[in-house]
């Protein structure tokens, strides 16, 4: 197992957000996080990777509990995309890109040409050629998206957390954001809005109220009635004639 | 570098021929022995250098604390000044300076940094409560309480002087408050320049973890920066400079605030040209102040600190404005 949480949980004031959560994610796989809204899922990414110090519980990486790896070392091996982060500085893409380096650097270890070249296809990938001396500020929601995927690929990590990665893309480079996602030799836990989406990861994971109320394959977690239970919505399976895919149909539970 | 503190060296209120100045130099640095008059080269070598060389000091030091609590604190308006920590600073040297504990600049020194660090930790702890923070996204609060800490450390400064000194320590103490380098000695010097070239190397050393604060802090920790301990090494360092500067030469405002986005407009946000660029431009802008200080109205001796804000202002107006037109 390349991640393990164990009874992991988290307060604040008393207040649990995080509560009980056991899960193990295997190398390789592609991991769907599931849940509404406050149900805790970016609290656990976070304390998945290790931003934030669990109150109870803990977090092993690659069989090492993380809270003893230091920070720099855990960030070589895994990278968090934030749902929001933002900056005023005048940043270009380039340079909020090469950031991704700076777990591998440090003041004895300095850029090098192999840097330089891990940037270019991290640019590639998230295909934002063409747009390397652009301004931070003159982006659009998507494109700023896309530069922090493109930052966390910089850093060349083992594990991938993504915080609804989705947002703000449009319709063409949320695809091509997921089979990026999927294809790269890279474990991944997704937190996912788009019950659809969720259906092409190798295992979904649904939160309710701070708990993992069920951890399988797409097909047998995402049933009819655990939709109903955990969204409050009634969901109908439709097939495509043409290739057999299955598609969520949702409507308000009345 | 080298030739603004040269510069620095060569004008001033008496007239002394450039010659002089390197004949000078090269007598006492190289051991030569060009025949001088002693009254010109006592005030080469025992005036001007080392205000030449404070003034470098203390401009790098204040312009690299405010560079370092705005990246740290991603907010453009941080500075050693407006977060309280000067003002501290001020308070701790007077208590230290009425109250007679030891004597000279070191223990001055130690006051101030106490002074400094009190003042800090009591506007981060009020920031925190307010729900602010140190690095949490909610960013004003933490200005609004330097406010608050500036206005409590500077009542008690003034309630200390008011209450215990005699007239004439007063006045000397209001001439400091407002920034002065006639004192300067070589003593101060041994203080000022190792304090600077401390806090360069480290702000050098800590260039990306400096850059990996621009996404905020749960960003930098997720670049593998250990977030506390490089907030409390620089944060702890800016008080420590600012609290030695302002022993020296007494609270400087605007070199720290404005500097820093001087340097920006010019060489970029990235810290690894930033902070070479940000200790020169503060070096060579406090040296100027200090040089313009002294000429400006013949016989007299203005406070630096009316020169910084003066100069300072305006300047920071005309950058704005040109930054505004860029893409």
């Amino acid at each position: 197992m390349i991640l393990e949480a164990s009874n992991l949980g988290w307060s604040v004031r008393r207040l649990r957000i995080v509560q009980g959560v056991d899960l193990a994610v295997r190398e390789g796989e592609t991991f769907g996080l599931v849940g509404p809204n406050g149900s805790g899922k970016s609290t656990l990414l976070r304390l998945l990777a290790g931003i934030l110090k669990p109150t109870t519980g803990k977090v092993a990486v690659e069989g090492q509990p993380l809270s003893g790896l230091p920070r720099r070392l855990a960030a070589q091996k895994i990278a968090y995309l934030e749902q929001q982060a933002d900056t005023g500085e005048a940043i270009t893409v380039r340079d909020a890109v090469e950031l991704g380096r700076t777990p591998w650097l440090t003041p004895l270890q300095p850029w090098s040409d192999e840097d330089d070249r891990i940037v270019a296809g991290a640019l590639a990938d998230a295909d934002l050629h063409g747009f390397e001396s652009r301004f931070w500020a003159t982006l659009s929601g998507g494109e700023k998206q896309r530069v922090h995927l493109a930052r966390a690929l910089a850093q060349r990590p083992r594990i991938l957390l993504l915080d609804e990665p989705t947002n703000h893309l449009d319709v063409r480079h949320q695809l091509s954001m997921l089979d990026l996602v999927a294809a790269l030799p890279v474990t991944s836990i997704i937190a996912l809005h788009d019950l659809n989406q969720a259906l092409a990861c190798d295992r979904v994971g649904v939160m309710a109220g701070g708990r993992l109320v069920a951890l399988g394959p797409p097909q047998e977690v995402l049933s009819v009635d655990r939709i109903a239970e955990v969204f409050g919505v009634r969901a109908s399976i439709v097939v495509d004639p043409a290739d057999g895919a299955r598609i969520f149909r949702l409507d308000h539970l009345r | 570098m080298a030739a603004t503190v040269f510069a620095g060296t060569c004008i001033g209120e008496t007239p002394i021929p450039l010659s002089i100045v390197v004949q000078t130099l090269a007598n006492k640095v190289l051991g030569a022995a060009y025949p001088l008059d002693p009254i010109d080269m006592g005030i080469i070598w025992n005036y001007r250098l080392p205000r030449a060389l404070v003034a470098a000091s203390c401009g790098a030091g204040l312009a690299l604390s405010g560079l370092v609590l705005q990246s740290l604190l991603r907010n453009a308006l941080a500075d050693p000044y407006l977060l309280g920590i000067s003002a501290g600073a001020s308070t701790g040297a007077v208590t230290v300076t009425i109250a007679g504990i030891g004597g000279g600049a070191v223990s001055m020194s130690l006051g101030a940094f106490a002074g400094a660090v009190t003042a800090f930790l009591l506007v981060a702890l009020l920031a925190r409560a307010a729900g602010g923070g140190v690095s949490t996204r909610g960013t004003g609060q933490i200005i609004l309480a330097g406010i608050a800490g500036s206005q409590l450390f500077n009542a008690l400064t003034s309630f200390i002087i008011t209450k215990s000194a005699n007239a004439e320590q007063a006045r000397g103490i209001m001439f400091w408050l407002l920034g002065n380098l006639s004192g300067v000695r070589w003593p101060d010097v041994t203080l000022a320049v190792p304090i600077a070239l401390t806090g360069l190397i480290a702000c050098v050393w800590h260039a990306r973890a400096l850059d990996a604060f621009a996404f905020g802090a749960d960003s930098a920790a997720s670049l593998g920066i250990p977030v506390r301990r490089v907030q409390v090494v620089l944060i702890g360092l800016t008080a420590l400079v600012t609290a030695v500067m302002v022993s020296i030469v007494g609270s400087i405002g605007f070199v720290g605030l404005v500097i820093p986005h001087a340097a920006r407009f010019v060489v970029g946000v990235r810290h690894g040209r930033l902070v070479p660029a940000t200790a020169l431009t503060g070096a060579a802008f406090l040296i100027a102040a200090d040089v313009l200080s002294r000429t400006m109205i013949p016989g007299q001796v203005l406070p630096i600190g009316v020169i910084t804000a003066l100069v300072g202002a305006p300047a920071f107006a005309l950058i704005l404005l040109r930054g505004r037109r860029r893409p």
